[in-house]
């Protein structure tokens, strides 16, 4: 379908809009975060971060507690990971390895749990790690995030698996591996994509997550870095210069992540929701 | 594995389990692989589910935390939930809110979905990196952003609207002090947050339809709308279905969004039923009616949904 020249004008200028309103607000904000102070509260907005300063920078990280937060924020992010996709892993090999009683009740159960709100299980989930001893421990906020990233990575490790010939195995066990053998050396490799994409998604639940890890650390020095953004607003005023510059430091490693895995990024969200 | 083969030629079958005791092995293995996870999720999603249910219907407040007993009381809570003043208008401003959100978010997508098919390959990749780009923002750094953009006094959005002279002067204005600029400045949020998903799954979709049949309905002489009805949306239906059920799901449970821009105000308007049920648990200590409240939103949910997921079960033969 050829367009004619005045047409692709007209949707080049309407891309070209689109454009610039949808990433004002991200230039925005790097923009904001590498302005001197003086130069963030004027009349008339400064539209280029000239002179340059890291001072936002530096002010945000040099709060109380910053490499506190950060290092609750990496470990509850890593271990939530690891341990979401070994055991996805595990789960994705028996739903397509072997057919035994209960495999589609449980496919069926996993498509399920994605239906129920997040936010319904905050009451029942607060309630139980409180009687627990939970609260205010990284461990409780670890086994909420896995639960809840669960049903995405098994979705998504099964469709991986389900591409990987059973020949290949069955040669192997023929040659004599055992079945341990056959899921690390052979399995595993092939499903590395699998595994990035998995756990690119169970990084940005963990790492994004604000209402639980509001709910369930009272304690300040046990904040995430998102409860920790969230409270940079406080009576006397808000920093505006350092709350912008810290939301700038913890979003950039997620845009790093979906500029990295963007061709694989809407097959695997979509994946959690449509068969194969 | 023709080393394999080569160093045990004379036994290849060797290793596969013969038995009694060996087939019992291998038919418990995939239970046993299946375990952790079954585990965990009936820990932390199953009974947390039936843990709420039982809550809904027991009187549960800031003494229960204490006593750790709780008392029954039928269907108390529920009953005070919905005779409450409130109920109506929650449940309507979290239906409009939804269905408001939804729609901006599927009208605007499905646009930018026509316009990146239609658009040269250098400007397709521009607009794919800015959606990327927006999507990728943290939902707690773009409401923290967004208490900037549209700061009173120093906000530039605020600049911008008074510099245009169609609004007249907003430099002072407070968007959350009045209740539709509050909706407003959440929708705004939400709906730029969604459209990319939105946007970047219909391409995908649009990818897929082979030029063939817009040449076929060209030549039958059909406009450009009429192509768009006849074979853009019959190829898409499935897809559309499946990103309008995800954001009304996603739509109908925002919560950070309105927390931190509004917390609900002022004086409640722009409070969902997941707000609600929010401030009942954490701010008023009474978490039965929280978890009421909770239960009739997961209920409206389903049944909202209802329609989608009885196809996905119903695929559910070929899983």
């Amino acid at each position: 379908m050829k367009r004619s020249r005045p047409a692709r004008i007209a949707l080049n200028a309407a891309a070209a809009a689109f454009c610039a309103v949808w990433i004002f607000p991200v230039y925005w904000m790097v923009n904001s975060a590498f302005k001197p102070a003086g130069d963030m509260l004027t009349a008339t907005p400064r539209f280029l971060p000239f002179p340059l300063t890291l001072g936002n920078f530096a002010g945000a990280v040099g709060k109380p507690h910053f490499p506190a937060y950060l290092a609750n924020s990496l470990i509850v992010t890593g271990v939530v990971v690891a341990v979401a996709i070994a055991v996805a892993f595990l789960a994705a090999v028996a739903l397509t390895r072997f057919t035994f009683p209960g495999r589609r009740g449980f496919l069926i159960g996993v498509l399920a749990v994605q239906m129920i709100p997040g936010p319904a299980l905050l009451i029942p989930l607060f309630l139980s790690l409180k009687s627990l001893d939970l609260l205010d421990t990284l461990l409780g906020l670890i086994v909420t995030y896995t639960a809840f990233v669960l049903p995405l990575t098994i979705w998504v490790m099964r469709g991986f698996l389900h591409g990987v010939p059973k020949e290949l195995e069955e040669a192997a066990m023929v040659d004599g591996a055992g079945q341990l053998t056959v899921m690390r050396t052979i399995l595993l490799p092939l499903v590395t994509p699998g595994i990035i994409a998995a756990s690119v998604f169970s990084f940005i639940v963990a790492w994004n997550d604000y209402l639980y890890a509001y709910v369930m650390m009272k304690d300040q020095s046990r904040y995430t870095l998102p409860v920790w953004l969230a409270s940079f607003s406080t009576n006397l005023g808000t920093d505006y210069g350092g709350l912008i510059a810290g939301s700038t430091l913890f979003a950039l490693p997620v845009v790093a992540f979906f500029m990295i895995i963007q061709r694989r990024l809407v097959a695997g969200m979509t994946a959690g929701a449509v068969k194969g | 594995m023709t080393v394999l083969t080569k160093a045990r030629p004379a036994r290849p079958r060797a290793a596969a389990p013969t038995g009694a005791a060996a087939r019992r092995r291998r038919r418990a293995t995939p239970y046993l692989l299946l375990a952790p996870g079954a585990l965990v999720l009936l820990l932390v999603v199953g009974y947390p589910l039936v843990r709420l249910v039982l809550i809904s219907f027991q009187d549960y407040g800031l003494r229960t935390l204490f006593t750790g007993t709780a008392e029954w009381t039928g269907l108390d809570n529920y009953a005070k939930v919905l005779g409450s003043d409130e109920i109506v208008p929650m449940l309507l401003r979290t239906a409009a809110l939804c269905v408001a959100m939804a729609g901006g978010t599927l009208a605007i997508g499905t646009a930018v979905a026509l316009l990146m098919r239609a658009l040269g390959p250098r400007m397709r990749t521009a607009v794919t990196l800015v959606l990327i780009t927006a999507w990728a923002v943290p939902n707690v750094a773009a409401t923290m952003l967004w208490t900037w953009l549209f700061q009173p006094t120093y906000g530039v959005v605020n600049w911008m609207l008074t510099r245009l002279r169609v609004f007249g002067d907003f430099g002072q204005y407070d968007w959350t002090a009045h209740t539709w600029s509050s909706l407003v400045l959440v929708w705004l949020l939400v709906v730029w947050q969604s459209v990319p998903f939105v946007a970047l799954t219909l391409y995908a979709g649009l990818t897929q339809i082979p030029a063939d049949y817009y040449e076929a309905a060209a030549l039958d002489g059909a406009g450009a709308w009429r192509r768009f009805r006849v074979v853009t949306v019959p190829f898409l239906r499935s897809i559309l279905l499946l990103v309008t059920v995800l954001s009304v799901v996603w739509d109908f449970n925002v919560f950070n969004q309105i927390w931190l821009l509004t917390h609900g105000g002022p004086d409640g308007a722009t409070s969902t039923l997941v707000v609600w049920s929010f401030t009942r648990a954490f701010a008023s200590q009474s978490y039965g009616q929280g978890a009421a409240i909770a239960v009739l939103a997961t209920g409206l949910l389903m049944a909202l949904t209802w329609y989608y997921v009885r196809r996905l079960v119903r695929t559910g033969e070929e899983l």
